[in-house]
């Protein structure tokens, strides 16, 4: 009786092995990702094969964070998330697909590097462009992605209006500010790579309003040498992408495990490395220390000192109906 | 005095600064006024040129995004289409399908000779059939078809099959089992508006599962199923005894893959057997129809035990059959022996039944005969002088009872112990959706009548069909 169910048994265990020394795991990122994690899962699958063996691919996507976000509460079995701001991993976690308490898990909010937006122009700067004032001025083109679908064009429009409040003193100036300077918008991309390709690639618009990742690819890797150059503005926003396991489906495919160290790949000195190489600005002080030469001075302010939170910015700003909508309606 | 000036003086050396301050607080709207009533040069040639430029690339990148933006759409967005196969519904990634179907009969009846037994000419919706198919994951197809004919509601099909390979599938529900050649072409399909009698003793739904499959592209297919069982030309929705009917059916078209002038000939066998109990509620036992409609044979039952037959035990059936198709020419023929057990008080006897037909078409214009019915080349059009395909048919079949079925089974003053049947046929195809047919069918009968012989059936029938 032993041996006869000794040998199926032996098959089977067989047969799990080589599985169990393979693992997939899918990371739905936000747009300017692309060679940032390229990277990060080459390092990562390296380091996890030299610990304990298994081999581990990490696939991607990329769009814009609010669309990724949808698409995973749709269906698309993520792994983890990596997007660009904690208000669509929320809108995942409401779904019931990541715990609540997704933010404290890690450090920084969940958030292993940060960015800012600044300002790419022309080379030259035929329209001189020095702050976010001159983006609302007649003849001024400018190039930013669509806040409703895309992470980075709500940092980019929280943070012209984080200016405007600052330097005009009400929500009213604020918004007159803004809509002047959508009406200088002459194509909304759905997602903040998408406007890169709009500024650079096709040469449309006086200026864009970046990532400051995406802008500083586009000054030393994009285009001719000295073509673009950056401006930072006297202020901006403090932008905080967030990353999270998605819990559902990383116990739906047995990858939680390495989900969760994918993740803290990202907070070790290597994985902080990799983010300083890719324009992101670190979060490890060492790290910083060493690319502090890389990143333009400017002053930060964050979402919650000017808006109180994500929650209540996207409510008032970027719902259905919110002041953006308004605004852009109005600007066309 | 002093003071008051000194007061006056500071006041006037501060509105400037508090006008300063104030200017400093507002957008530069002030600023792009101001600049804009200064005087403007006019645009130069290249700066119109630069201007252009901006706006086509605009116009350029705004399609490039409309289009990623559809494209991306695409791969979501379900697709709904309309044609001649009727109208369906696919989601995008091609999982879940979703086709609505269906055919309606408008039949007209017209006897010429009734004297005897007057029957009434009438028009009747003979079938109206929805039919809801559809297919999930790309291999689970599933049929839903109720008919509304005659105002009465009744589910004719409902199954689902797993089509895992060419060779194997795997259907379960309520359908036509494999036995009766003319019973398995579709109503829309068969050559005159009514069945031969060979239908008469095969079943017509039963419920069940079902393996088949094709080898080869259809140069041999096979159907082997385990049925409730129901009576001769019957359908049921439940079993009224614990045993079930076999049935299974081999079928060859030797030549399909070769092509030639053979290549729509099909030959094959099937049958049945199992066991049919009845009561005398229910005897289980067929009665049988002329072609319209009008029965010219039944068993004995009156309800009570001395002059009911009941079926009683084995039923089989065999079911050589085959055609022949070439251009615009066809040629069907189907043999059908049914033995079924019977009993009534104390006697018993197995009696076996049998029916065959001949049937030939001609498809004069616009097409190619086939099993599966005539596509028109052209399509019915009178502006561009099309008129869709035109077919003659005929028909010779016959219907033999039992010679021990008289008289202790059925009263050979009401059953005729034989019928047979000639018809001819035109069929005139519109397109693939519309068809009109007008037959002639003329039954003469062996008994069921008082004296002598029932009074032949002479009889016009008209169809107007419309399927998707």
């Amino acid at each position: 009786m032993r041996i006869r169910f000794a040998l199926p048994l032996l098959s089977l265990l067989l047969a799990a092995g080589p599985a169990a020394a393979q693992v997939k795991l899918l990371n739905v990122s936000y747009d300017p990702t692309r060679e940032l994690y390229q990277d990060v899962n080459a390092a990562f699958a390296k380091a996890w094969k030299a610990k304990g063996g298994q081999t581990v691919t990490v696939q991607q996507s990329h769009g814009g964070s609010g669309k990724q976000a949808r698409s995973v509460i749709d269906g698309l079995e993520a792994d983890v998330v990596t997007l660009a701001l904690a208000y669509d991993v929320d809108a995942v976690a409401n779904s019931g697909l990541i715990a609540k308490n997704w933010m404290t898990r890690l450090p920084n909010n969940s958030a292993p590097y940060t960015s800012t937006v600044v300002f790419l122009v022309r080379k030259g700067n035929p329209k001189k462009i020095k702050d976010w004032e001159d983006l609302v001025r007649p003849g001024v083109s400018v190039i930013s992605a669509n806040p409703k679908t895309s992470g980075g064009a709500r940092w980019n429009y929280l943070a012209a209006w984080g200016f405007a409040l600052k330097k005009y003193g009400s929500e009213a100036k604020a918004k007159e500010f803004v809509t002047r300077l959508y009406k200088n918008v002459p194509v909304l991309d759905s997602g903040a790579r998408g406007s890169t390709v709009t500024f650079v690639e096709r040469g449309i618009g006086d200026v864009l309003i970046a990532w400051e990742n995406e802008a500083l690819i586009a000054v030393r890797e994009l285009g001719d040498k000295g073509e673009f150059q950056i401006v930072a503005p006297s202020v901006s926003i403090l932008a905080e992408p967030s990353v999270a396991v998605v819990d559902k489906m990383a116990a739906k495919h047995k990858t939680t495990q390495v989900a969760k160290a994918y993740l803290d790949f990202l907070y070790t000195p290597e994985g902080q490395e990799i983010a300083a190489r890719h324009y992101y600005r670190p979060r490890n002080q060492n790290v910083v220390a060493k690319y502090a030469q890389q990143f333009p001075k400017v002053a930060l302010f964050t979402i919650d000192e000017v808006f109180g939170g994500w929650t209540k910015a996207q409510k008032t700003h970027f719902a259905d109906g919110g002041l953006f909508d308004q605004i852009y309606g109005a600007g066309q | 005095m002093r003071y008051a000036v000194i007061m006056l003086s500071l006041a006037l050396l501060a509105l400037p600064a508090a006008r300063a301050q104030e200017a400093s607080q507002e957008p530069p709207a002030e600023t792009a006024q101001e600049e804009a009533q200064e005087p403007v040069q006019p645009p130069t040639v290249e700066e119109r040129l630069d201007e252009l430029d901006q706006k086509i690339r605009v116009l350029d990148r705004k399609t490039e995004i409309d289009k990623e933006a559809a494209a991306e759409k695409a791969k979501t967005a379900g697709q709904a289409t309309a044609g001649k196969d009727g109208f369906s519904v696919k989601s995008a990634d091609g999982n879940f399908v979703l086709k609505l179907r269906g055919y309606t009969h408008f039949d007209g009846r017209f006897f010429q000779s009734d004297d005897q037994r007057p029957a009434t000419d009438t028009f009747t919706l003979r079938r109206v059939r929805p039919i809801f198919e559809g297919t999930v994951y790309k291999i689970f197809d599933f049929r839903i078809m109720p008919d509304f004919g005659g105002g009465q509601t009744v589910l004719q099909d409902a199954y689902i099959e797993g089509r895992f390979n060419p060779a194997f599938r795997v259907r379960g529900g309520k359908f036509k089992p494999p036995v009766g050649f003319e019973r398995l072409q579709s109503a829309t399909e068969i050559l005159f508006v009514e069945r031969a009698f060979p239908t008469n003793l095969v079943p017509n739904r039963d419920l069940g599962v079902q393996i088949s499959g094709d080898f080869s592209g259809g140069v041999a297919s096979y159907a082997v199923g385990l049925f409730n069982g129901v009576p001769d030309g019957g359908s049921a929705d439940g079993d009224t005894n614990d045993d079930k009917d076999y049935a299974a059916r081999i079928f060859f078209q030797p030549f399909v893959k070769a092509g030639g002038p053979l290549k729509n000939l099909g030959f094959g066998v099937s049958g049945s057997t199992g066991k049919q109990e009845g009561t005398l509620a229910a005897p289980g036992l067929p009665a049988f129809r002329t072609p319209a409609q009008q029965t010219f044979f039944s068993y004995r039952a009156d309800g009570t035990a001395p002059n009911t037959v009941i079926a009683d035990g084995d039923r089989t059936r065999l079911s050589p059959q085959g055609y022949f198709y070439t251009g615009p020419f066809g040629l069907l023929a189907e043999y059908v022996a049914s033995k079924q057990a019977v009993r009534r008080g104390a006697a018993a006897q197995d009696l076996e039944h049998t029916a065959w037909q001949v049937a030939a078409n001609w498809v004069l214009t616009g097409g190619e005969a086939s099993y599966r019915s005539v596509n028109p080349k052209k399509v019915f059009d009178p502006a561009a002088h099309t008129w869709g395909a035109f077919e003659l048919a005929a028909r010779y079949h016959k219907q033999e009872l039992d010679e021990d079925t008289f008289p202790t089974y059925a009263n050979i003053a009401s059953s005729a112990s034989a019928a047979e049947a000639w018809a001819v046929g035109f069929n005139w195809y519109f397109n693939k959706n519309l068809r009109l047919m007008l037959d002639y069918e003329d039954t003469s009968f062996e008994g069921g009548a008082a004296t002598g012989d029932r009074e032949d059936e002479k009889i016009v029938f008209s169809r107007f069909q419309i399927a998707f």
